[in-house]
């Protein structure tokens, strides 16, 4: 039987209303469906990486609108424009090609649809920078992740946001588990995964002092690292608009013109632009773009993940970032392994092989010192589906609780989700145009994105001054500063540095942000910034505040006051993120008139 | 027409839970721990009195709003008309704790006076 | 370096009392606050109430914090405002600190401290309530201080979670400025808050209590626009199938204050759980030699009168202390009680006369506070009733009962018989 009638045979059985048809190299799959689980699993069902370039799944779920979440702004200020580069997208991937394009002579115009950078994905998930262990070797995301992986400790440096490189766990029970770690090494060492071995318990306490009892080593891989996600996201966008690159926030991509497999305009709801280059990196919606410019192989399935972030006394727990090997079954769930040696070899080929994108990390120490936990995993229709959830935040716990047996619920201080922009293939996107001659992909990045991110930029950047330098040489720009040069972040200072500073700048003494030290002086630093975001979100996360033991109950009015102040307008005109996001109606006296 | 009320005092932190039955000249109280509770409870019946604080907006920048009380109990039915009364004010002067921002509300023979000083040592 | 006797940090209730009670005894007194003004959480208290015990007068918020400014201005203690405390270090004889304002750092060194860091607002996050991340989520602190210090209304139409005091305050500063008060939900079956605050905040105003109800999900992407109300059961758990939803525009929080003891910890002060503050005896002297403990820093109090008198007990002791060999036993606190204070009693002291804090856990009508020495009790105290909201004060004397340092000191509640 064909591929293609073997997954027209799959797909009937999960639903008679599906169409299935192959076209432009692609399969694709249409029709009414009445649950969104039943059109995922036809997408996955439809996967063949051998024959077709990519899933197009554009069955629609009964009762279910998609509403993309758009700017509420309309102006023509970038009506007109024709940069060499539009980037679509103003995450932790789009960010990073923007910087990279800022190392030559070219006009670059990056639109991100949120009132930040980094409010999508880039700015929910747990900073992990993966070793990726558990990536198959023709795959982008073990390409990319391991090449973002080495370059991270030296760019951290360069734009001066904190990374730490204490390695990863995998926790083990049982001493069979030794076979398949062997069996990991041995691929980790066919990816070119350096260092990583099986260490016996005594050994690993060096690098993980708080090993629950029943842990009798692990594997240990060093490279395994974390950042801070949004902070990193910042830091590129600041040092890319330092040299030279326009970032236009609250800015949407609404349609494209194309005309023989080019693009020719790109309206948003600013304006319309002409630009000569469009590189998609829009995350969730990277399809969506990717359809209107004529150049979709892919689909995104929304996949939210929910991460715990507990207070700075329970990060002793963790110092790494560790989780359990898929394959260990810890004595909790003992009652349920599988019986019998068939079903267990069963069980554990299984874990080695299936995708990893359902299991999580599990525990994971932050650069500011917390611990997070999670994420888990669920797929989801809506793009934008941020909600947390009571259950499944219990359940997170509950699990994540055998690994951390001083964990309790009195520690959380604070949950948030992510969704990550899965395709069915579940792999990245990342490649030049197939169908559209002027647009590079940067699509599908899920897990390992935020590692990834850096090495995408350096192939996108490559593919982009490829194809601009066709009609004329793209020249270096000459005043690149690869430096981003922070304010000061004074709580870390020593008592003379920091003594030095306030005199010369006294705001810098006072102290607004009492859980995480934050000054006056340091906001008003954040809100002369090059990426200046002149809302509470923006600041937090910026700076922290609103982030600590508090939440925002203190310093929240007062940063709107300085917010307010610095940009002369009503305390009432300050907003939490977007321009929806009102946060007090006015003036007492006048509100309830 | 002889109804049970309860209520609870608000004079002193005790809080008792008091009883009132009858009207006119022949309310009896029980629950009450001293007179002044007595005394309440009457008057929570017959004329109930409240105290109300709020704020009042200045011209300052830096101090936006001056909190201000009334000197005295008002009838409990009046409070919104002070409240609007207060509303229409801006300060424009320094007032200390203590000072008076209107003299005899609405002819109900108390003032709203300022309880900070917040205000006290302002130039304009 | 500057050196003085004591250092008091925070300049609120506590704080004020505390220093002006070290001058008078003649110690050298710093006081630092991070704020501009001093008063602490009493500037944005502009309701009254406050002073009966202390004054016999029914005060203002800033009109209580005013007596003891003018008091503390009358005595000429020095205070650092827009002060903020970065790191204290303990050396063989004193403490010294290093904090920062608008004239660089600053460096200090006290023979003893009185922290009286006061509490924060515990946060929806910490009382799960999940759904989407709008703007319009307040703790009821946070919306207050936006009326009542910059003069901006944070709802039009909201909802309160919570039934403590603040949050009963704030269901009647709010109504007053012309906000749509839906109700107060409370999780607890009981009401947190002293009595005749529902009377004269809700029953005044007609804003409906219900009890054994809790918010479980708030809607809305940019500004909140309705929460999920659901009935919970003894153990504050949802119980499903009983969700609501209400249309409103802001969550109030008034879910419980939690003290601030970062810097006593970071000085290792050892914390009672019960009540989330240090462990102190009756001189308000922590685990650690020179740190004294008061207002809401040790426990959260309903009345700021006896926040002043920790702060002057605090104060008085600090200026008095000196180094001296402690000889401490246990002060226990039965099941019945949520929690007591001192927690300690140092056998060696001058005397054995303390001022006792304590919450009952229930509700209770008829009941006794019992204290057993050794199983054999010692001491009774009838109550007509004991609500957990209002806190009790005790003077005992445990000079007659002839205590050593194997002693085993118990208070326990007896519900009288039915």
């Amino acid at each position: 039987m064909s591929n293609y009638k073997r997954i027209c045979k799959k797909i009937a059985q999960l639903s008679p209303d599906i169409e299935v048809t192959e076209e432009r190299g692609c399969i694709v799959l249409r029709g009414e469906v009445d649950d969104w689980a039943t059109a995922v699993k036809a997408g996955q069902a439809a996967v063949d990486k051998k024959k077709y370039l990519g899933v197009i799944n554009d069955i629609k779920t009964k009762g279910f609108i998609p509403r993309p979440h758009l700017p509420e702004m309309q102006d023509s200020s970038l009506d007109g424009l024709s940069p060499d580069v539009l980037i679509v997208g103003g995450g932790i991937t789009g960010c990073s090609i923007a910087r990279e394009l800022s190392r030559y002579k070219l006009s670059t115009l990056l639109v991100e649809k949120g009132s930040d950078v980094a409010v999508g994905a880039s700015g929910a998930n747990g900073g992990v920078v993966h070793v990726g262990i558990n990536f198959s070797k023709n795959s982008q995301k073990h390409y990319y992740n391991i090449r973002g992986n080495r370059m991270y400790a030296a760019l951290s440096k360069q734009l001066d946001v904190p990374f730490e490189q204490k390695g990863q766990v995998m926790l083990c029970c049982k001493p069979w588990e030794r076979i398949p770690v062997w069996l990991l090494q041995q691929n980790a060492k066919l990816l070119g995964i350096p260092g990583v071995r099986y260490l016996k318990r005594k050994q690993l306490e060096q690098h993980e002092p708080h090993l629950p009892d029943f842990v009798i080593g692990g594997m240990y891989m060093p490279i395994g690292g974390i950042t801070n996600p949004y902070e990193m996201t910042v830091a590129l966008a600041e040092n890319a608009v330092h040299n030279g690159v326009t970032l236009s926030l609250n800015t949407a991509v609404l349609s494209m013109q194309t005309s023989d497999g080019h693009i020719t305009s790109v309206k948003t709801n600013r304006g319309t632009l002409y630009p000569k280059l469009v590189i998609n990196a829009a995350g969730v919606y990277a399809d969506r773009i990717a359809e209107m410019a004529g150049d979709r192989t892919f689909t995104i399935h929304p996949r939210r993940g929910t991460d715990i972030i507990t207070d700075k006394k329970a990060g002793y727990m963790v110092k790494t970032s560790m989780g359990k090997s898929p394959f260990s079954i810890l004595p909790y769930q003992s009652a349920n392994k599988p019986k019998g040696i068939i079903a267990r070899v069963r069980f554990f080929i299984n874990t080695l092989t299936s995708s990893s994108h359902t299991k999580g990390v599990g525990l994971i120490h932050s650069v500011h010192g917390n611990m997070l936990i999670g994420p888990n995993a669920v797929e989801t229709p809506d793009r934008e589906d941020t909600e947390t959830r009571r259950e499944e935040v219990e359940s997170i716990i509950k699990m994540q609780q055998h690994l951390a047996d001083d964990l309790k619920f009195s520690d959380i201080i604070a949950y948030f989700t992510g969704v990550r922009a899965a395709t069915y293939e579940e792999d990245f996107v990342v490649r030049k145009g197939v169908f559209t001659d002027n647009i590079l992909q940067a699509a599908g990045i899920q897990s390992p994105g935020v590692t990834a991110a850096p090495a995408i930029a350096v192939d996108i950047c490559k593919w982009a001054v490829e194809y601009l330098g066709k009609e004329n040489p793209v020249q270096n720009n000459n005043e690149f500063d690869p430096e981003r040069h922070t304010p000061p972040r004074l709580a870390q200072m020593d008592d003379d540095e920091r003594d030095a500073l306030i005199r010369k700048n006294p705001d810098y003494g006072i102290i607004v942000c009492r859980c995480e030290e934050v000054s006056r002086g340091e906001i008003i630093d954040a809100l002369n910034s090059p990426v200046c975001v002149p809302t509470i979100d923006g600041i937090k996360r910026r700076l922290r505040p609103g982030m600590g033991r508090c939440q925002g109950g203190f310093c929240g009015p007062l940063v709107t006051q300085i917010i307010a102040e610095h940009h002369r307008i009503p305390a009432s005109a300050v907003k939490k993120s977007s321009a929806g996001s009102v946060i007090t109606y006015g003036e007492t006296k006048g509100a309830a008139q | 027409m002889k109804e049970m009320k309860e209520l609870t005092c608000i004079i002193c932190p005790n809080g008792c839970t008091l009883t009132v039955t009858g009207d006119g000249d022949n309310i009896r109280v029980s629950g009450s721990k001293c007179v002044r509770g007595e005394k309440f409870a009457v008057a929570e019946v017959t004329n109930p009195m409240r105290t109300i604080c709020s704020t009042v907006r200045t011209a300052y920048k830096d101090a936006p709003v001056l909190p201000v009380r009334v000197s005295a109990e008002i009838p409990k039915e009046k409070i919104f008309d002070v409240i609007r009364e207060l509303n229409k004010i801006i300060i424009t002067e320094p007032v200390a704790c203590g000072g008076t921002v209107i003299e005899n509300v609405l002819g109900l023979g108390v003032d709203i006076i300022a309880t900070s000083d917040i205000l006290k040592f302002k130039e304009m | 370096m500057k050196r003085v006797d004591v250092i008091v940090i925070g300049g609120g209730p506590a704080g004020l009392a505390a220093a002006i009670a070290a001058k008078r005894e003649g110690a050298r007194v710093l006081l630092i606050e991070r704020e501009a003004r001093l008063g602490g959480i009493l500037k944005q208290c502009i309701h009254d109430g406050f002073g009966v015990v202390r004054f016999g007068e029914q005060l203002t918020g800033p009109e209580y914090a005013q007596r003891f400014i003018t008091e503390f201005d009358n005595e000429n203690i020095e205070a650092l405002t827009l002060t903020f405390v970065s790191k204290i270090e303990k050396t063989e004889d004193e403490f010294r600190l290093s904090a920062v304002n608008r004239e660089g750092v600053v460096r200090l060194a006290g023979k003893s401290l009185v922290l009286a860091t006061g509490c924060r607002e515990r946060t929806a996050k910490q009382v799960f309530i999940h759904g989407t991340r709008p703007a319009g989520v307040f703790t009821a602190g946070a919306a207050q201080n936006y009326i009542n210090i910059l003069g901006q209304m944070p709802t039009k139409k909201c909802v309160i979670l919570g039934s403590g005091d603040i949050g009963l305050i704030m269901a009647r500063r709010l109504t007053l400025e012309g906000a749509q008060v839906l109700g107060v939900y409370e999780a607890k079956p009981t009401p947190s808050g002293l009595s005749r605050n529902i009377y004269q905040c809700l029953d005044d105003y007609d804003i409906p209590l219900h009890l054994s109800k809790s918010v479980t999900r708030v809607f809305g992407r940019d500004r909140l626009n309705a929460v999920e109300i659901c009935s919970v059961d003894d153990e504050m758990r949802p119980i499903q199938g009983t969700e609501e939803i209400i249309d409103c525009d802001a969550l109030i929080l008034s879910v419980g204050l939690i003290p601030e003891n970062e810097l006593a910890e970071s000085l290792g002060v050892k914390m009672d759980p019960l009540t989330k503050g240090p462990v102190c005896d009756k001189n308000m002297m922590t685990s650690v030699e020179g740190v004294f403990t008061c207002g809401n820093a040790l426990h959260v109090n309903d009345l700021v009168d006896y926040v002043s008198e920790s702060g002057e007990y605090a104060g008085r002791n600090a200026a008095k202390y000196t180094h001296a060999e402690r000889n401490e036993i246990s002060i226990n606190a039965g099941s019945g009680l949520l929690y007591l204070v001192p927690q300690r009693l140092d056998l060696n002291a001058s005397d054995l006369k303390a001022i006792l804090y304590f919450r009952s856990r229930k509700v209770l009508g008829k009941c006794a506070l019992v204290a057993n020495v050794d199983g054999k009790e010692v001491f009774r105290k009838r109550y007509s009733f004991l609500r957990p909201p209002e806190m009790e004060r005790l003077e005992c004397d445990f000079g007659p009962l002839g205590l050593t340092n194997h002693s085993r000191v118990v208070f326990e509640i007896e519900e009288a018989p039915q």
